[in-house]
């Protein structure tokens, strides 16, 4: 939500559960982390009851993923399959209030609420230095072999021991056709005086300043305090100018689809979905490039079923599974050779050049390295100054 | 027997406070308690891991200087807005609540229901619904346009007026109730000594309904003004970059950035300048009653 820091986008729905979730995120910040974790615990509890409780194993798995991050049926197939009863909770809505929500007990080593969580890979990576993450058992994990290769070697995890990758996806621009009269190729475009008060930019710090530091030369992936410092001064600029009209998390869909802005910072996948309704609307990634961004599971050392978590990361990691998810949410595959079993469910999607990128879209991607706890706060508090909420 | 009874009258005398305790209680538990501690945290330093700081207790008046220095823009618009607002909250409500008050006879029970009415819709949704109405492409935007009336920025939305607007939407029962209330008390008999006086109905009004109606005026002034200046809801969605209050400030600090104590002392700060603005309302309106 605004103002806050949102980092994943969700697909578009229907107005009415747009608004309804942008109205219990908002709720969450209206009532504070401390409220929300105490009704966390009461969940807990109510779950708990049933689940044995013991680290061993139970027939119950607890999962905590973004909105709207899932398949039809998905949940109840992997039930069937593994005999676990599943208590999936689509209360994961931003990685920094998250945290803030859960270090306390983390670091006391007491139960969240959750055996499976999807923080992106920056948040999967704090977490591993704290020592928050168990170890997966690759024993339990055969489908590990699907793993994209590129993917596998992470700054933020060598080898993938604590966190698998779940879904990936490009920041870059979208635009509405119509308002802008003409297509959107670059930054320069963003900036362009016919378009003030009609563009939007992430307040994600990563997302948002990753594409502005490429167009002024620098690199997301070998960011400096200078770079960072450089783009957040541009961006400055514009706002002073009145060239940006608002700093958004995921509701610049909402604006764009609307016809209020013309060009906004955005997650590939949920343009995919906004183009089936609004055929104006494109995605871009800028001529000087833009940022790849990865979601991952991770089991907290304070899980309840750590076998059960493994079970259902296998069965995400099986390709006839993984294609229906990429069906649904329209991001890019984490897993090598999608294409046939994307070709089975819908051919559109298999071709969709969003979620299948070709080679000259991928070399334009930079991927933020995972960073030391001082330069993430450090680079985090030269963009909250900007976007100044 | 004398024993008893003054024993009797004692327990009695006990009794009001018996009867306070648990809202005294309350009070210490869930309001002293925590001001405390978002004192002792005003005072703090931020020292150890960067994620997992320990808050260490160092008179550090620092944090209320970078308050001022880095948000001065954000505090100054928190009181505008929050000023503006509650003006035109008065300039609105006043009239509503003469009418209802004086000259709605038997309709008077189904007018203040009207007033009360947005109250079953939640804030947040009120104020997501003003994000449709005041939309670039919506009537509304078309209509200002073609009287030549849209503010410079060519839009309603993400602009200070949206901001302002959302603002007096959300808090005007705030001011017409307790308005209401004041005018409801006032004895028409007053009225009409100053009619026998030769009073027009503007001085009478002046000299009497206004001067009568003054608590109605501070209480309703109070219950916008306080938390409209706050209030970070209506700059987050109806305002742009450059119509953020100190609400978001400290929100971001709270949750993004994750400086406490920088975020308690601007809540301290914003504490204090709203008793100060109070205090001098209420004594330029040299009234202290409420109601």
């Amino acid at each position: 939500m605004a103002g806050n820091h949102p980092t994943r986008p969700v697909p578009y729905l229907s107005r009415r559960r747009f608004l309804g979730r942008g109205a219990a995120g908002a709720a969450a910040v209206v009532l504070g982390p401390s409220l929300l974790a105490a009704c966390g615990g009461d969940d807990d509890s109510a779950s708990s009851g049933g689940g044995g409780g013991e680290n061993s194993g139970g027939k119950n798995l607890r999962i905590s993923n973004w909105p709207f991050y899932i398949a039809d049926g998905f949940v109840a197939s992997f039930q069937k399959a593994s005999g676990l009863k599943v208590s999936y909770k689509e209360d994961f809505n931003d990685n920094e209030e998250w945290f803030a929500k859960v270090k306390d007990s983390l670091k006391a080593g007491q139960d969240i609420g959750t055996d499976l969580v999807v923080p992106s890979e920056f948040m999967a990576a704090r977490l591993i230095r704290l020592g928050w993450l168990d170890k997966l058992d690759d024993s339990k994990l055969p489908n590990k072999a699907n793993l994209r290769s590129d993917l596998l070697d992470s700054t933020a995890d060598a080898k993938r021991e604590h966190s698998l990758p779940y879904m990936s996806g490009m920041v870059g621009l979208a635009y509405n056709r119509k308002a802008t009269g003409r297509d959107i190729t670059s930054i320069d475009d963003l900036w362009d005086p016919k378009f003030k008060g009609r563009v939007t930019l992430f307040s994600d710090q990563q997302d948002g300043l990753g594409m502005i530091m490429q167009s002024l030369g620098d690199d997301p992936a070998n960011p400096t305090e200078e770079a960072v410092q450089k783009a957040a001064d541009k961006v400055a600029e514009e706002k002073d100018k009145g060239q940006i009209r608002r700093f958004t998390g995921n509701d610049y869909a909402d604006d764009l689809a609307s016809g209020n802005t013309a060009i906004a910072q955005a997650y590939s996948g949920d343009v995919v979905q906004l183009a089936a309704d609004n055929p104006d609307l494109n995605f871009i990634v800028p001529e000087s490039g833009g940022t790849t961004f990865v979601d991952v599971m991770v089991i907290p050392t304070t899980t309840r079923n750590k076998a059960g978590a493994e079970e259902w990361m296998n069965y995400v990691y099986d390709r006839a599974n993984y294609a229906k998810l990429i069906v649904a949410v329209q991001y890019v595959p984490v897993l090598t050779d999608m294409t046939d079993e994307l070709t089975k469910l819908d051919p559109d999607v298999a071709k969709n050049p969003l979620v299948n990128p070709p080679a000259a879209t991928l070399d334009k991607l930079a991927i933020w390295p995972s960073l030391s706890d001082e330069d993430e706060a450090k680079y985090t508090t030269i963009y909250a100054d900007v976007t100044g909420e | 027997m004398a024993g008893t009874a003054r024993s009797g009258r004692r327990s009695r005398a006990f009794t009001p406070y018996l009867l306070v305790l648990p809202a005294v209680a309350y009070l210490a538990v869930f309001f002293v308690v925590p001001m405390w501690s978002l004192l002792r945290t005003s005072l703090s330093e931020n020292t150890g891991s960067v994620f997992l700081p320990t808050l260490e207790f160092n008179w550090n008046f620092t944090n209320y200087t970078d308050a001022f220095s880095d948000f001065h823009d954000q505090i100054v618009r928190s009181f505008v807005y929050g000023g503006l607002a509650t003006l035109i909250c008065l300039v609105l409500a006043y009239p509503l609540a003469y009418v209802i008050a004086f000259k709605s006879g038997r309709y008077k029970n189904f007018l203040l229901g009207l007033v009360i009415v947005p109250f079953f819709v939640t804030f947040l949704v009120r104020t997501l619904a003003w994000k449709t109405i005041l939309a670039d492409d919506g009537w509304l935007v078309d209509v200002l346009g073609k009287v030549g009336m849209l503010p410079s920025e060519g839009r309603l939305l993400s602009t200070s007026w949206a901001v302002v607007g959302g603002l007096v939407y959300n808090f005007l029962p705030f001011m017409v109730l307790p308005l209401y209330v004041s005018l409801e008390k006032l004895d028409p008999r007053l009225i009409e000594a100053a009619r026998d006086l030769y009073s027009g109905s503007w001085r009478a009004f002046r000299k009497v309904i206004l001067p009568l109606s003054m608590p109605g005026v501070l209480a309703g002034s109070l219950l916008v003004f306080i938390p409209a200046a706050g209030d970070f809801i209506n700059a987050q969605y109806l305002g742009g970059t450059q119509n953020t209050m100190i609400g978001n400030v400290i929100e971001k600090q709270f949750l993004v950035v994750k400086d406490y104590p920088a975020a308690a002392a601007l809540s301290f700060v914003l504490m204090a300048l709203i008793l100060a603005a109070v205090l001098a309302y209420t004594w330029a309106l040299g009234t202290e009653d409420l109601v």
